[in-house]
């Protein structure tokens, strides 16, 4: 109606009462249907929760039966009657990972994480297919997601168990350096007295080269089981890592033969054996052992540094000298003929010099010529712990 | 309550429009609840139905439908958006509201029972019924009661969608056609309103889950152009494929009415054995494509195979809507387009569902041809913005596509083919507006100042004897000076004299030169010649318009085909 005739519904009076109960009427069969439309509803959702309900029990009977095929139908019937269900789009998103497809796995993940992006469960799964599909920058940023998200239950110990997948995740990328901070984190996150997380740092700490705290992790271990093998295996490898040859010897010593000669065990017990045999400085030796030992490595750094000269196709006479190797023979040779044992024990005083020789060639060597072999390689691995000792 | 029945009928037709809204929420939750039960019921809780229940179903489903339309509800038939239009252009505004209860339980059964056909258009035209009855209950005017249809439709749909922006163009864009202030306002009213009225009872959840959208650099773009050109060829092949099929249907014999729902329910129900996700609605299916659930082959295959079964359903006249196996088709061919891009461009970050999601926008603009609609639907139900540049490229190219191989949209076509001459609102959007730039002369007029001697004027006057002489009073006020009687004062005039002292007329309404020559016939009324001012100087004559010039311009002007 054009506002130039502005006419009224109140003008003319037959309209009125009409018009007053049709729309008396009509609010009344509102109402009405109103009721019955609330009715309706009411059963309709009743049943579809208990179908949806029922789908999605079957769906969790079927994963846990290993059929994550069926159980991808479950879910998805599950969803069609309750389709913005997080709990149901969760399962059948998991499912979906467990079937491999994670595409679409990720695609209903991102859906719910757009609806609580701090959702540490939706963040971890998004993690693990990150990962599956070798995405390191989207791995580690929903395991930080999942790390600082929400978890409905016990999440100290949920945050804990992401940042240990994180950790595992990180070295199997071989990310040494930046699993290292994060396997701290998980130390320190330990609750006091649970030794079996415990135990799970100090193999991460081995894994991360954090010998030092290894080996302490390691001692709280032994100090609650002495008898732990695994403890004893960690902490032989940690002490033997740290240098501390006699320690590693002990640990190895306690563990049990067949663990021992396992294969990733054996090199290193031989090793520590023949390094404590090198070993001019051990405590309780006599002045001639001590000497013998000294004069043995010296011989065999000179063999060893004719053999390097000779691979490398240089003199070690070469004046003036243009490699270490030659530089460091060269600084030795005159007094390497006097070193001889029993000039080695009458004047006790010149061990050190005469050993911070053998290391300087060995090192030299090891640079030119790799990384040596048998004895050479303990004489190799001595000097390091001589020099943490003895700087 | 008094003071409610002496509003003046603009305002009491707001009001009714949100009683309108509510009614048609209430209506649509019904069906959509009937809907599910049936479905439930008929084909059972599960998304794979068992054999016997998918193939009997639908048929038997099928001759009851058959017998309903024929014998009880006979204007059910069809997806009900020309049955609005017709109700507005030319039964006034008429839906009888045995077509509302018929809809709900035609449509209510045919699509329950896996029938490949919507609920949206059927929910539009149960949404115009009740409009329809209420006000001819009462008593409006013939003006409001031909609007009141469109209102009650934009209700019932916008209930349908969860969707009220996308109810309100659709309205607008295929309905009414022009965007008139005084029913724009009920049509919102009554969308919101209903909208309101459905969320209460099912949930502000929107149909699907849409999964989120990124664009990560304009040459994505590209991805979107080609799914655009899929989905024009896609709606050309249902477009071109009712065309063809849907006369040589109605040239069957009578008889075969009572068997064509039943045959295309059988044929869909042995397409379900397989492949259930066409039957039905297919909103589930629709929402697992969004999350990139199904691979490309088989993407592809449901688009084709619901096409199929939509044409089945939709040919043999059973009653339903084609709003959701358009969707359906949109979904599966944009995620299908997706995936084989993702192929060959890895590096395109889009998901399949943002692609499907996208896809559903390009087949409703080349089906449909709605392009509006369909921008804005998509928008909607993603609730991001991001989504409407690949919206617009992929709809428009889909709308061309479709407009250049098909010139008669699809609801224009089946009122043809059903012997109505309705208004084609995509024509009528499209014919040329003539304004009066178009048909004003710059030439031809003489204009005289208040202050000049009568003799100057005479003395131009006479060097232009066809020009008209205007009288500029003041910068927007002129008078049509009588050119006789100027010639009469001019030889005896005193120095005084000037065009004020000879005979005029005035003042004359004028024009603006970006007016609709529709509108300058209103104002021209009797006057001979009316001057055309510029906007931005209204004592500056920028032309002049008489009625022959007006005339001139619509009659060189070329009639499209």
């Amino acid at each position: 109606m054009s506002a130039t005739s502005p006419s009224t519904v109140g003008e003319e009076s037959p309209r009125i009462l009409s018009r007053e109960l049709v729309v008396i009427l009509c609010v009344l069969a509102l109402v009405l249907l109103l009721a019955l439309t609330a009715l309706l509803s009411r059963l309709y959702h009743k049943k579809i929760h208990t179908l949806a309900d029922a789908m999605f029990a079957q769906g969790e009977a079927d994963e846990q039966a290993g059929q994550i095929k069926t159980a991808l139908t479950d879910y998805r019937n599950a969803l069609a009657y309750n389709p913005s269900n997080p709990l149901f789009q969760f399962h059948l998103a998991k499912a979906l990972a467990a079937a491999g497809r994670d595409e679409e796995a990720r695609s209903y993940l991102l859906n719910l994480l757009s609806e609580s992006p701090g959702s540490g469960e939706v963040n971890l799964e998004l993690a693990r297919i990150a990962k599956n599909n070798n995405s390191m920058a989207d791995a580690m940023r929903y395991y930080q997601g999942a790390m600082y998200g929400e978890w409905a239950d016990d999440p100290i110990a949920m945050r804990w168990q992401v940042r240990r997948e994180l950790c595992e995740f990180l070295l199997s990328r071989g990310a040494v350096k930046q699993a290292a901070p994060e396997v701290i984190a998980l130390e320190e996150n330990i609750p006091a007295g649970d030794l079996a997380r415990l135990k799970i740092v100090g193999q991460l700490l081995l894994r991360t080269q954090q010998w030092a705290r290894a080996l302490e992790v390691y001692h709280t271990l032994l100090a609650a089981g002495p008898n732990d093998e695994d403890s004893l295996a960690g902490a032989a490898q940690a002490a033997f890592q740290l240098g501390q040859y006699v320690m590693a010897m002990e640990y190895f010593d306690r563990l049990p033969r067949e663990r021992r000669e396992q294969p990733d065990f054996a090199n290193r017990f031989d090793m520590t054996r023949q390094i404590l045999a090198a070993d001019p400085f051990l405590s309780g030796l006599t002045a001639e052992v001590r000497a013998q030992r000294v004069a043995n490595a010296l011989a065999l750094a000179q063999t060893r540094a004719e053999n390097c000269a000779r691979q490398t196709g240089q003199s070690l006479e070469q004046a003036p000298p243009r490699t270490d190797l030659q530089r460091v023979y060269q600084q030795g040779k005159n007094v390497q003929r006097d070193w001889t044992p029993r000039y080695l024990e009458r004047f006790p005083d010149r061990l050190d010099a005469a050993m911070a020789y053998v290391f300087s060639v060995e090192n030299a060597a090891a640079t030119a010529c790799g990384e040596p072999q048998g004895d050479d390689r303990a004489l190799w691995l001595l000097g390091p712990s001589r020099s943490v000792v003895n700087p | 309550m008094h003071a409610v029945f002496t509003l003046r009928e603009d305002r009491f037709f707001l009001m009714l429009a949100v009683l309108i809204g509510v009614f048609s929420g209430l209506a649509v939750v019904c069906f959509r609840l009937a809907i599910e039960w049936t479905q439930i019921t008929l084909l059972g809780p599960s998304l794979s139905p068992s054999f016997p229940r998918v193939v009997l179903a639908p048929a038997i489903a099928g001759i009851v439908v058959a017998l309903l339309a024929i014998h009880v509800f006979p204007r059910v038939r069809g997806s009900g958006v020309n049955q609005i239009k017709a109700a507005m252009y030319i039964s006034d505004g008429y839906v009888p509201f045995t077509t509302v209860i018929g809809k709900f339980i035609a449509c209510a059964l045919a699509i329950g029972s896996g029938q490949s056909l919507g609920p949206e258009d059927p929910s539009l035209q149960m949404g115009a019924g009740i409009a329809s009855l209420i006000g001819r209950s009462l008593r409006l005017s013939q003006e409001k009661l031909r609007l009141i249809a469109p209102v009650g439709a934009a209700a019932g749909l916008a209930a349908a969608f969860n969707a009220p922006i996308s109810a309100v163009l659709f309205v607008i864009e295929e309905v009414i056609g022009t965007w008139s202030a005084g029913v724009l306002g009920a049509i919102v009213l009554a969308a919101v309103s209903s909208v309101v009225t459905m969320r209460a009872f099912l949930g502000p959840e929107s149909l699907f889950r849409v999964p989120p959208f990124r664009l990560a650099g304009p040459g994505e773009v590209l991805a979107y152009a080609a799914l655009g050109v899929a989905g024009g060829a896609a709606s050309l092949v249902l477009l071109k494929w009712i065309v063809y099929a849907r006369p040589k249907m109605q040239a069957l014999p009578r008889w075969t009415e009572y068997f064509q729902p039943a045959a295309a329910g059988l044929l869909i129900g042995l397409i379900g054995v397989r492949f259930p996700q066409v039957m039905g609605a297919g909103y589930a299916i629709v929402d697992q494509a969004l999350h990139g659930q199904f691979v490309w082959q088989l993407l592809l295959l449901l688009a084709a195979l619901k096409l199929l079964a939509t044409g089945f359903s939709f040919l043999s006249g059973t009653p339903g809507g084609l709003f959701a196996p358009t969707i359906f088709v949109g979904a599966m061919l944009g995620g299908a387009v997706g995936s084989i891009e993702h192929h060959f461009f890895p590096s395109l970050t889009a998901t399949i569902g943002t692609f499907a999601l996208v896809g559903i926008g390009t087949l409703f603009a080349g089906f449909l041809r709605t392009p509006i609609t369909s921008v804005f639907m998509v928008i909607e139900l993603s609730g991001n913005y991001t989504a409407i540049l690949p919206v617009i490229i992929s709809t428009m190219i889909a709308y061309g596509i479709s407009r250049a191989y098909q010139k008669v949209p699809l609801f224009d076509l089946l009122a043809r083919q059903d012997g109505l001459v309705l208004p084609s609102i995509e024509e009528r959007r499209e014919m040329t507006s003539f304004v009066v730039e178009d048909a004003m002369r710059t030439g031809g007029v003489l204009v005289a100042e208040p202050g000049e001697h009568i003799v100057e004027v005479a003395k131009r006057a006479e060097a232009n004897p066809e020009a008209a002489l205007l009288l500029r009073m003041r910068p927007g006020e002129w008078w049509l000076l009588d050119r006789e009687d100027v010639m009469r004062l001019a030889p005896d005039a005193a120095r005084t004299t000037t065009p004020i002292h000879a005979k005029s007329k005035g003042p004359v309404p004028y024009l603006f030169r970006d007016q609709s020559l529709a509108e300058a016939l209103q104002v021209m009324g009797d006057w001979p010649v009316l001057p055309v001012a510029s906007r931005a100087d209204l004592g500056k004559l920028e032309g002049i318009l008489t009625l022959a010039d007006t005339l001139h311009a619509f009659r060189k002007t070329p009639k499209e085909e």
